[in-house]
């Protein structure tokens, strides 16, 4: 849903440091919230530094044992250098095995961040293990734990990991199709915006759309965000009237002119660019919500 | 509805005891845009109601130049949100007495929202009225002030300033500036904001690339 488009605040730490001191406390093995900030700065900052992903790769295997009394909790290191590798690009491909394994983790948690991360990384090695986990269907892996809120597999950032790593085979897309029938409507959008990245089929897009229309203010910026990771086109109307926060719709709108199939823009050779009037209409709808 | 005095519409406002109902007082009181709805207008920007304010601030531009000052003394400097319509609302209106406050606010204001209300409001101050010095001198601050906001660290906010640059062109145009100058340094930054080979978001360079076609510039 919101998770790569909007940090988690960081508790704590929050001070200005440069990349060589992020990579120091990163290498604080005693010091764990000095390493979960590292960790999300390298993220947060792109860091492109030969020692980012080696030492990610590492705080990765970090497991401790819940400490009530610690400022951070368990396993939050290893959280934080999952969503970090998922920030930063070619280099991180290198971690692939290590966020797979990461995957097969009994914490929820972690195989949350792990998945988001294969799937900002488009790891095609993902692709099964992502689509196992989600096989046993609604019933099974979307049901709620007992005492807990959580279902049983995280299975809003697994279907988006499938969506955003975009192989849609028949397979794949018969593993998600059931989600889109879920009973908590944020597991609907994520199917629905999976199946959209995979098809291209509207149908998934004029679900996304009703719910748009939904009485809960979060659900409907769920299905903001998914549209726009979709860059469905013809969404733009229906976006610009959601009852929703500018700064969202301002996301979502800059996702359709970035996703979009049809105009796709290159970052590297921007002077190639000269917007289409399909995308000078949604330029014009994001002027009008600054 | 013409039997309700603009006292009713206020009145409504502040009995509104629903999200639904304050959303439908305050379109009411916005639609009578009557500079005596402004201070309740205001109020309702704090009220954490996306949709009554996008209500307010509509009612805040209606009213226009008497809702100025209204705004400026009731500038909220505690609830991000409710500065951030209140900048929107005085960048709508496009007068002059809120530059200090835009400027302020693209400069220094640590919520994007409000840094990208700014950015845009800064391209779009009505300087018509203004003496021939003091028009370019405004322009001028607010070009300045734009130019260092290409520099954002949020992409929604360099999107902003290459509408602002776009919205400002006109006014530092070489007829009304003392020299090409200004005109320069605009299609400068523009071109800045197009070709950054450190932009993350590519809708950036794009918007810059639609601002300088428009502006009849070659670019790339």
């Amino acid at each position: 849903m919101v998770a790569g488009v909007a940090d988690q605040p960081i508790p704590g730490n929050g001070d200005p440091i440069s990349e060589e001191e992020a990579l120091r406390r990163l290498r604080l093995s005693d010091d764990p919230s000095a390493q979960y900030y590292a960790a999300w700065w390298l993220g947060r900052n792109r860091s492109s530094h030969p020692d980012a992903v080696p030492l990610l790769q590492e705080a990765l295997r970090l497991r401790r044992p819940r400490d009530p009394g610690a400022g951070v909790e368990e396993n939050a290191v290893a959280r934080n250098a999952a969503r970090a590798l998922g920030k930063l690009g070619a280099p991180a491909q290198a971690s692939i095995p290590d966020l797979l394994a990461t995957l097969q983790d009994d914490d929820h948690g972690l195989r949350e961040a792990a998945a988001r991360a294969l799937g900002e990384l488009r790891a095609s090695e993902a692709v099964e293990p992502l689509r196992q986990r989600l096989a046993s269907g609604p019933a099974v892996a979307g049901a709620q734990q007992p005492g807990t809120p959580r279902l049983q597999e995280p299975c809003e950032a697994l279907l988006e990991a499938l969506g955003e790593i975009g192989e849609g085979r028949q397979e794949v897309v018969a593993v998600i199709e059931p989600f889109v029938q879920h009973e908590r409507p944020l597991i609907r959008s994520a199917a629905c915006r999976a199946l959209l990245q995979l098809t291209g089929d509207a149908r998934w897009g004029d679900q996304l759309v009703a719910l748009l229309q939904h009485p809960q203010l979060q659900v409907r910026r769920a299905a903001l965000m998914d549209l726009g990771a979709a860059g469905w086109r013809q969404a733009l109307e229906p976006i610009a009237a959601t009852l929703a926060e500018n700064s969202l719709k301002l996301i979502a709108l800059r996702g359709l002119v970035e996703q979009s199939s049809s105009a796709a823009p290159e970052p590297t050779a921007p002077s190639a660019l000269t917007p289409d009037p399909a995308t000078v209409a949604v330029l014009d709808a994001m002027d009008a919500l600054l | 509805m013409t039997t309700l005095s603009v006292q009713d519409l206020v009145d409504a406002v502040r009995q509104a005891d629903s999200a639904l109902g304050l959303l439908q007082a305050t379109q009411a009181l916005a639609a009578a845009a009557h500079p005596d709805g402004a201070a309740c207008l205001v109020e309702v920007l704090g009220f954490n109601n996306t949709g009554a304010a996008v209500a307010a601030v509509d009612g805040l531009i209606a009213i226009g130049e008497p809702a100025v000052d209204t705004i400026l003394t009731n500038i909220d400097g505690y609830n991000y949100g409710a500065r951030a319509w209140a900048v929107r609302a005085l960048a709508g209106i496009g007068d002059v007495r809120g530059f200090e406050v835009l400027e302020d606010a693209l400069g220094k204001d640590i919520g994007p929202s409000v840094r990208r209300a700014a950015a845009r409001g800064l391209g779009q101050l009505r300087l018509e009225g203004l003496e021939p010095e003091p028009r370019r001198a405004m322009a001028e601050r607010c070009l300045t002030a734009l130019v260092d906001g290409c520099r954002d660290g949020e992409w929604v906010v360099r999107y902003a300033v290459a509408v602002g640059l776009e919205l400002l062109a006109p006014a530092v145009h070489p007829d009304l500036a003392a020299d090409v100058g200004p005109q320069r340094r605009l299609h400068e930054a523009l071109q800045s904001l197009h070709c950054n080979p450190t932009e993350e978001a590519p809708v950036v360079s794009l918007r810059a690339a639609l601002a300088l076609q428009r502006l009849g510039v070659s670019h790339g």
